[in-house]
């Protein structure tokens, strides 16, 4: 089974505000959601030895944990750049910070992507108009795709039809969604929405409307690890990584398979069988909400409803907080920013430390954080563990 | 929905590489061409350097009946290839299950398109854009 190693923990987290960072740029939002992590974690810029991130989409950089340890000014002993699609950059961060910390490459290390999504844009381009490619234009452009949207939308359509759902199923997620964001000072969505709201909602590609879709955001969320026992060294509370696990099928949505052989149910069995966990164990699940249809997906891979269910499972306020399980609490992609899932794991450690103030799942324990890349190409789930109530 | 005339028919033409120059050039001859594994036996789309099957790099053609059923769908409502696509609004992209079980993506074309559904049968229609044959489908029967 897929083991991470407990004895590395999630030590600090930072965000940098979230919107719009006019005048900033990728590298000095990277640079301030570390030093927010360091701080965190009471530590400083001079205790860092290891520098992981993911470079920027919109203008891709090569050596870019490199130029983020130069602006730190850190001399590190393990750099890396990630990217492997989506939150599962984020957990193969975490993944790889814990094996060179295991491996005595590092001591303590940062793992930081943010970006400026929103005001590095050209103006009139909608979505992901990339500049860096996703390796299928050959067989996708000339009929018309482009960007991520598009692929979520053939993807949604076929789990209406396959399961008989509606589009107030995935009304339900956006709605929920957006009032967990509501209890969080760093999100860009301030207003509460309901059904009718999200019903009226234009048309992007159907079935898919504009509150079907995550946020364009400039941001950054970084975070900050080191050993258990270094950790308790300095008295420092740290979150664990009990497992994670991935898995991937295919990248370009030509290559799309039906919706029961994408590779989020094997990836959440191995994390569940090496965490020795089932879904009842879990307190909080951070699932990578690219779309409404994503929470869908990855939901009904791991079993916490049956296929079909979501709708009826949101409804019934099993994802809200007091519910069976929250599910993003922060407000996610949908509502709070989308920073490609670093904030699903800031959310999430701060939730297992006991630090979630008004949105604070009542004792959590475990967190399942949990996402994909591309059109659930690769997928991913990690289970994190808390200290408990001290 | 009504349907462009062919001239404001837009692509982005692909750039096809000696792997795939075989299945862009028999489009200009109206042909739909699937990879065949000589070592296996199956078809695989799109074309590339070994079987995604077996592994095997014994690789032939097949000519596709250009038949098959609607898998998905999307009515594409706003231009992600900026102004210039806004006159394609709306378009419609299909994700299309060959009757050889070969999945492919295409365009839909055809002014009765708004009537697609899920399962609904559909057959190649080529169309050139800028000089290169691209098969799209249409609804049929």
């Amino acid at each position: 089974m897929p083991t991470v190693g407990n004895d590395v923990v999630i030590v600090g987290i930072g965000e940098t505000p979230v919107g719009a960072l006019p005048g900033m740029r990728p590298v000095q939002i990277q640079a301030t959601a570390v030093l927010a992590a360091l701080k965190d974690a009471g530590l400083t810029l001079r205790d860092l030895d290891g520098v992981i991130n993911l470079d920027p989409y919109l203008e891709p950089n090569s050596m870019f944990a490199t130029t983020l340890a130069e602006y730190l000014g850190v001399r590190a002993s393990f750099l890396s750049t990630v990217d492997v699609g989506g939150t599962v950059t984020s957990m193969t961060m975490v993944q790889q910070a814990v094996w060179a910390i295991q491996s005595g490459h590092c001591r303590i290390a940062a793992v930081a992507y943010g970006e400026n999504n929103k005001t590095g844009r050209p103006s009139g381009v909608q979505g992901m108009m990339m500049q860096n490619l996703l390796g299928g234009e050959e067989w996708e452009e000339p009929f018309g795709m482009q960007g991520l949207v598009i692929p979520y939308a053939l993807l949604a359509q076929r789990y209406l039809h396959q399961y008989d759902a509606a589009p107030e199923d995935f009304g339900a997620v956006a709605v929920t969604t957006r009032r967990h964001a509501l209890r969080n000072d760093n999100a860009q969505m301030k207003k509460p929405i309901t059904l009718d709201d999200y019903l009226a909602s234009r048309a992007i590609s159907s079935p898919l409307r504009l509150l079907d879709c995550s946020l364009v955001s400039d941001g950054g969320g970084a975070m900050i690890l080191m050993s258990r026992d270094d950790a308790r060294k300095i008295g420092v509370r740290g979150v664990g990584i009990k497992s994670f696990a991935m898995r991937s099928t295919h990248n370009t949505v030509a290559q799309l398979p039906d919706i029961e052989q994408l590779g989020m149910a094997a990836a959440g069995r191995d994390a569940f069988t090496a965490a020795g966990l089932g879904v009842d164990d879990i307190d909080l699940a951070q699932i990578h909400d690219a779309f409404t249809i994503s929470v869908a997906i990855a939901l009904e891979a791991f079993g916490f409803c049956g296929a079909g269910e979501t709708g009826a499972y949101y409804r019934s306020g099993a994802a809200d907080l007091g519910g069976k399980c929250p599910v993003n609490t922060h407000g996610g992609l949908l509502s709070q920013a989308h920073i490609g899932g670093m904030l699903h794991f800031t959310e999430a450690v701060r939730q297992l430390r006991g630090e979630a103030g008004a949105r604070q799942v009542e004792g959590a324990r475990h967190a399942l954080v949990s996402g994909n890349g591309g059109i659930f190409s690769v997928c991913g789930a990690m289970i994190l563990e808390g200290e408990g109530r001290r | 929905m009504s349907d462009l005339p062919m001239s404001d028919l837009k692509a982005v033409l692909p750039h096809p590489t000696n792997v795939s120059k075989p299945f862009w050039d028999a489009c200009n001859r109206g042909k739909l061409l699937l990879p065949h594994c000589e070592a296996c036996d199956r078809l695989f789309y799109y074309p590339r350097v070994a079987c995604p099957h077996c592994g095997s790099d014994r690789l032939g053609w097949h000519r596709s009946a250009g038949t098959g059923t609607v898998f998905t769908f999307s009515h594409v409502q706003l231009s992600f290839f900026g102004k210039a696509w806004e006159t394609q609004l709306p378009y419609t992209v299909v994700l299309v299950d060959l009757d050889e079980g070969v999945r492919f993506l295409s365009r839909l074309i055809g002014d009765d398109r708004d009537r697609v559904t899920i399962g609904a049968p559909v057959a190649c229609a080529f169309r050139t854009v800028e000089g290169q044959s691209l098969p799209f489908f249409r609804l049929v029967g």
